[in-house]
């Protein structure tokens, strides 16, 4: 198995925010600046990688019919030991802008799916690395659309401002309509460059629709 | 304990054993964060103590007396009161409670104005409650820092200002009164107006028991 493969997948191919469309309550709440974003993606990839790396240990032991909530257990504790040391020892503003949904990352798509579609059939390296990318590309979506986001409503990136004098604020991309604004924007570009390829080398492209078959997360829709 | 054909034990024992261990391990980890979490809350309160109550040698966030609607941490030094720090929640924010920190002289005139929690319009509301100061890319690269308290225009317009017992409430020009309010932002202004007026004014009624504090 090519454990590159593994990581880069989980940051363009299988993107979690931009192709997979999964954990879309973070994306769309904590973005409203590049560093709740990031901070946002760094507690998920945690999660992420401590759950696959205990569920891919105990994917033998546990079994068949009680492994979601033996997963969701496992989730469960990573997520409230994350709670605990960002409250510990991360600045209070961003604990604070984090709020609820670090306790709510129990709940995301991509925690559990990983542990469904990749750790409980994999060994315990390639599913940390999965994790890894994932959880990357995770971080990643999440910066730019908050990196975006602040730029277009403050002209400021990470919290520095970028074009001075810059007085009249343009606050919608700060509130959630702007986050669905932005995140249908660059879903279409992406879309769009997928499709442009497509055409290129003469293939046939249909776009993501909500056809649990076209997802590649789990085999559910293809059995 | 069988049921049908599926054997209910080994999906007990399983999941017993999981959720075991997993409560062991949280335990471990509250264990080695309680402290850390409990002095990460009392530097938060200290810090904004700090920004309204002089200089002081005593532990405000220990001593505190509630009168009413507010909370009073005494500031002092050398045993003496020099400061009042007042504490109170306003229920009539736009977007949710508003929390107004306002540090008082033993007299009763208004030092520093803080709001300390709300959730207020990010860019209407947040105007009115939020002092900070905006980091720039030029400012950045000169190396030029600036300390102390950000100014905000609706906050420190009550500084020095002094409430009598029983007096008419302080009000902003929309409402007939003489404070500026952030245009669009009347309610949130209102609500800051409000919660300082009650702090000031709580302080004076309580005036005499409240200096009578004793360590």
């Amino acid at each position: 198995m090519n454990l590159f493969k593994e990581f880069s997948k989980g940051i363009f191919k299988e993107n979690p925010t931009f192709v997979l469309l999964l954990g879309m309550c973070p994306t769309l709440a904590v973005t409203n600046n590049a560093i709740n974003g990031c901070s946002m993606g760094l507690a998920t990839l945690f999660v992420l990688a401590g759950s696959n790396v205990v569920i891919s240990l105990i994917r033998n032991v546990v079994p068949k019919k009680v492994r979601i909530p033996c997963y969701i257990v496992v989730i469960a504790t990573f997520v409230t030991v994350v709670d605990l040391l960002m409250q510990a020892y991360a600045p209070s503003a961003i604990y604070e802008a984090l709020g609820i949904f670090i306790p709510l990352i129990v709940v995301n798509c991509i925690v559990l799916g990983r542990a469904e579609a990749f750790a409980s059939k994999n060994g315990i390296l390639a599913s940390l690395i999965d994790a890894l990318g994932m959880g990357l590309g995770f971080t990643l979506s999440l910066t730019l659309i908050g990196g975006l986001r602040e730029l277009l409503a403050t002209g400021s990136l990470f919290q520095i401002k970028l074009i001075e004098g810059w007085k009249y604020s343009f606050m919608l991309m700060n509130q959630a309509p702007g986050a669905f604004i932005l995140l249908g924007i660059l879903l279409g570009i992406i879309n769009w460059n997928k499709l442009r390829k497509a055409k290129k080398d003469g293939r046939d492209w249909t776009p993501p629709g909500l056809d649990c078959s076209q997802c590649n997360l789990c085999d559910l829709g293809k059995r | 304990m069988s049921n049908g054909n599926v054997k209910i034990t080994p999906l007990v024992l399983s999941l017993g054993i999981i959720s075991c261990v997993a409560a062991v391990l949280l335990a471990w980890v509250y264990l080695i964060t309680e402290e850390p979490i409990a002095a990460a809350m009392q530097q938060k309160t200290n810090a904004a103590l700090n920004e309204v109550l002089p200089a002081f040698d005593n532990q405000p966030a220990e001593e505190t007396v509630i009168v009413g609607e507010v909370k009073f941490y005494v500031g002092r030094k050398e045993g003496q009161i020099i400061g009042f720090a007042g504490e109170t929640v306003s229920h009539k924010g736009y977007g949710g409670d508003v929390t107004v920190l306002a540090g008082l002289k033993p007299d009763g005139t208004v030092t520093t104005v803080l709001v300390t929690k709300q959730t207020e319009t990010p860019g209407l509301g947040t105007v009115v409650a939020e002092r900070k100061r905006e980091k720039t890319l030029s400012g950045l690269i000169s190396g030029k820092k600036e300390t102390g308290l950000p100014p905000n225009r609706i906050l420190d317009q009550f500084n020095g200002m002094k409430a009598e017992a029983g007096q008419a409430p302080w009000a902003v020009k929309k409402d007939g009164g003489t404070l500026d309010a952030v245009t669009g932002a009347t309610i949130t202004s209102r609500a800051v107006c409000g919660a300082v007026f009650t702090i000031a004014e709580t302080f004076a009624q309580n005036r005499e028991t409240l200096l009578k504090e004793k360590n």
